[in-house]
């Protein structure tokens, strides 16, 4: 592994140096690993990286690369080889095989990472936050406000307003209700859960009543947001979460560190310099702000949210929060769902909500019914 | 003895007299009872004056208050009431009652304030025997009905199962997310199967949502054999019940078989909410909200809990389908949607207490 490391970064102009002479012993012990940046004049810039999340996190991503050529090469149009695909990729082949994959099979592909990649990342906050492997997006309500709100937007008289802002809106009315609404019994322990619940049934019982209201049309229209599909998503809205995904995810990697102490106790965390309730503000807004951007895109895909962050949990340390490896895992789970939906029943393409849903199901009730399973992540 | 029997009646007559007395600040339960009574009437008669259609109430009222002169010289409202408002009522009067009773029954058996069908997955499950059975074909409404109240069992004793479970039984919210994500599971199975069939997805569209509209009166036919033995069981049922709630050391030694009465009320329940998602399909709050009500009005005991559920059931949901008609004239809501916007502030509220109640 270090071999590998070190003529990687001759190549790329990185420095791999041990602590000291005297740490060296002590790096082998540890796992971790002193990444030098070299910055011209100004005194290099040093990052501390743990061995085994750095394996865990190009292993999802080769994953990722991998899933994501198969998942550009697959479809019932037409189905290339490898070197087809990449080819077509970059415009050369067949007409018919470069608009496959470049004006059908591209933006689906790219609506999937974004989204997955945000859902992942937006569950893996709201889980440290609230201490609790079952606080997804999803199930706390801001899936289901976000859709209310982006099909009000659809099925609005006259005022047509860009589904991602008013998702956005949705998400963060859902999250201040549920959040409000709980202020007096905290954030810990289930009961938060099930008031996130109550609120996500008033706002789907609120989407059903917009769709029984609006003509056929209208309702039609609106109606993919109320399964979660990656089939034909607005391309703008794509483009706005894609801006998104990248400034979320660095004060995601911002945060890690107030973030894995936030587990343990507020009273531990404040003691070790982190103020915590500006830590949970700014993780809750980037979770709020992702949600709502995906949902505006792939509609209510929660349990990606779930699937995601418990998976690179499952590769990464324990002893951090992994919200690059829950992006990257999200991202490969969407991708997966989506390539299974398109494939398990051919002519039929199940939509990846439900596909999602009956993968992540039976994986929640693991969670919640195994006694020796532990509720924090 | 006779005279301290006669001394004991006389102070529980003078004692339920004095509770009936005007001035006190609570009125008796047999005054907030007949009260209840009489709103339920008044509600059933606005169900049958009010519509989504043409037959306004001023038109229905004539028709009514001559029902049979009406069939000669205005038989629009002749029909329209007798066909279509009055299965509607008594469809609604049928599925209130069933998911109240069956709300307070199975939160007094798992002793959690939240239990509720919807919540708990049972409605999902026969929703789900019944989406697999129309898939097979089956087409007439008893056996729809079988297959709802099966799959209604297999609901409850899944329920019941993780209850029973290490850690879960202890707390009662961790039981109701449980029940969430079963419903979610059977949900997105149903919708699977909807996907890849459009026949059965044309069949079940409406259905799935859950309403009171375009059912025959002849649709609760096959269902009385079996609300039949659900009212004998459940009026056998109410004392042991009674007595479990003090704890099940005192039911067995009041001479109860907590195992069996826990069966029994499970039985009950899955022949309640089965029948009631074979007619109106899954309802879902209307058995959290009614028990809270009947609590909150009757106090804690079982079975005067049970005899609120009477009234209350129906004027929960023949109100919530009131509304659905008038809010969106001349197309309707689905009653589902109505009884989740009431429904889902109880459960909120409910959680949000400092300590929950356990039952």
């Amino acid at each position: 592994m270090s071999n590998m490391l070190s003529t990687a970064s001759r190549a790329t102009k990185y420095e791999v140096t041990p602590f000291s002479r005297t740490q060296a012993s002590n790096q082998a012990q540890t796992g971790k690993l002193l990444l030098t940046l070299p910055l011209g004049k100004r005194p290099p810039l040093r990052i501390i990286v743990d061995k085994r999340n750095l394996l865990a996190n190009l292993l999802l991503a080769g994953l990722l690369m991998v899933l994501t050529g198969v998942s550009l090469a697959t479809g019932s149009a037409a189905t290339l080889s490898g070197p087809a695909m990449l080819g077509a990729l970059l415009g050369h082949g067949s007409a018919l095989d470069i608009f496959v994959v470049h004006e059908l099979r591209l933006p689906r592909v790219v609506a999937g990472l974004v989204t997955g990649g945000a859902f992942a990342l937006a569950g893996c906050l709201m889980q440290t936050v609230a201490r609790n492997r079952l606080a997804t997006p999803g199930i706390v309500g801001l899936d289901n406000g976000a859709t209310a709100f982006a099909v009000a937007s659809v099925v609005g008289t006259g005022i047509s307003l860009a589904p991602p802002a008013m998702a956005l809106t949705g998400a963060a009315v859902a999250a201040a209700l549920t959040f409000g609404l709980t202020g007096s019994i905290g954030v810990r322990g289930y009961r938060f859960l099930v008031a996130g619940i109550g609120v996500g049934a008033v706002f789907g019982a609120i989407t059903q009543l917009m769709l029984t209201r609006v003509s056929i049309d209208a309702a039609n229209a609106a109606y993919p947001w109320t399964v979660g599909s990656l089939n034909a998503r607005p391309a703008h809205a794509v483009s706005i979460l894609s801006l998104a995904l990248l400034p979320a995810l660095l004060a995601a990697i911002r945060l890690t560190r107030s973030l894995t102490v936030m587990r343990l106790s507020d009273t531990v965390a404040i003691s070790l310099g982190v103020s915590a309730s500006r830590c949970r503000l700014m993780a809750l807004s980037v979770a709020v702000i992702l949600t709502g951007l995906a949902v505006a895109v792939a509609g209510p895909v929660g349990m990606v949210a779930l699937i995601g962050p418990e998976f690179a949990r499952q590769i990464s340390t324990r002893n951090t929060v992994p919200v690059v490896g829950a992006t990257l895992a999200g991202a490969i789970v969407m991708l997966a769902a989506d390539l299974l939906g398109r494939v398990i029943l051919a002519p039929i393409e199940v939509p990846v909500g439900i596909v999602t849903a009956l993968i992540g199901s039976p994986l929640l009730l693991w969670i919640l019914l195994n006694p020796n399973a532990r509720t924090t992540p | 003895m006779a005279s301290f029997i006669n001394r004991h009646a006389d102070s529980r007559v003078m004692r339920s007299l004095r509770a009936c007395r005007w001035s006190d600040a609570s009125p008796s339960p047999v005054v907030t009872w007949g009260l209840l009574m009489i709103l339920l009437a008044a509600i059933a008669l606005l169900s049958l004056l009010f519509g989504a259609g043409d037959v306004g109430p001023g038109r229905a009222w004539q028709a009514l208050s001559d029902f049979d002169a009406a069939a000669m010289h205005d038989s629009e409202a002749h029909f329209v009431i007798g066909e279509l408002r009055l299965p509607r009522l008594g469809i609604g009067l049928v599925v209130g009652i069933a998911l109240g009773i069956a709300g307070a029954l199975l939160q007094a058996v798992t002793r959690n304030p939240l239990a509720e069908p919807g919540l708990l997955g049972v409605s999902a499950g026969s929703a789900f025997a019944v989406t697999l059975a129309i898939l097979w074909g089956a087409d007439a409404a008893t056996l729809r009905i079988s297959v709802a109240q099966l799959g209604a069992l297999g609901g409850c004793l899944c329920v019941l199962a993780a209850a029973r479970l290490q850690g879960i039984g202890n707390d009662p919210v961790r039981l109701i997310l449980a029940g969430a994500i079963l419903s979610g599971l059977l949900h997105s199975l149903s919708s699977l199967i909807l996907l890849f069939d459009q026949y059965t997805a044309d069949e079940i569209r409406f259905w799935v949502v859950g309403s009171l509209a375009g059912r025959d009166a002849t649709d609760l036919m096959p269902l009385a054999p079996s609300l039949a033995l659900a009212a004998l069981l459940t009026v056998i049922l109410a004392r042991p019940l009674a007595a479990l709630a003090l704890g099940e050391h005192v039911a067995i030694g009041l001479g109860h078989h907590p195992r069996m009465v826990r069966l029994l009320v499970i039985v009950v329940v899955a022949l309640l909410v089965g029948g009631a998602t074979a007619i109106a399909g899954p309802v879902a709050f209307v058995g959290l909200v009614v028990p809270f009500a009947a609590r909150a009005l009757a106090g804690p005991d079982i079975r005067r809990t049970l005899w609120f559920c009477l009234p209350l059931g129906p004027i929960v949901v023949v109100s919530a389908d009131i509304v659905s008609r008038l809010v969106v004239p001349p197309s309707e809501l689905p009653i589902g949607v109505i009884t989740a916007l009431i429904g889902a502030p109880v459960l909120i509220a409910v959680v949000r207490r400092r300590r929950l109640p356990m039952l």
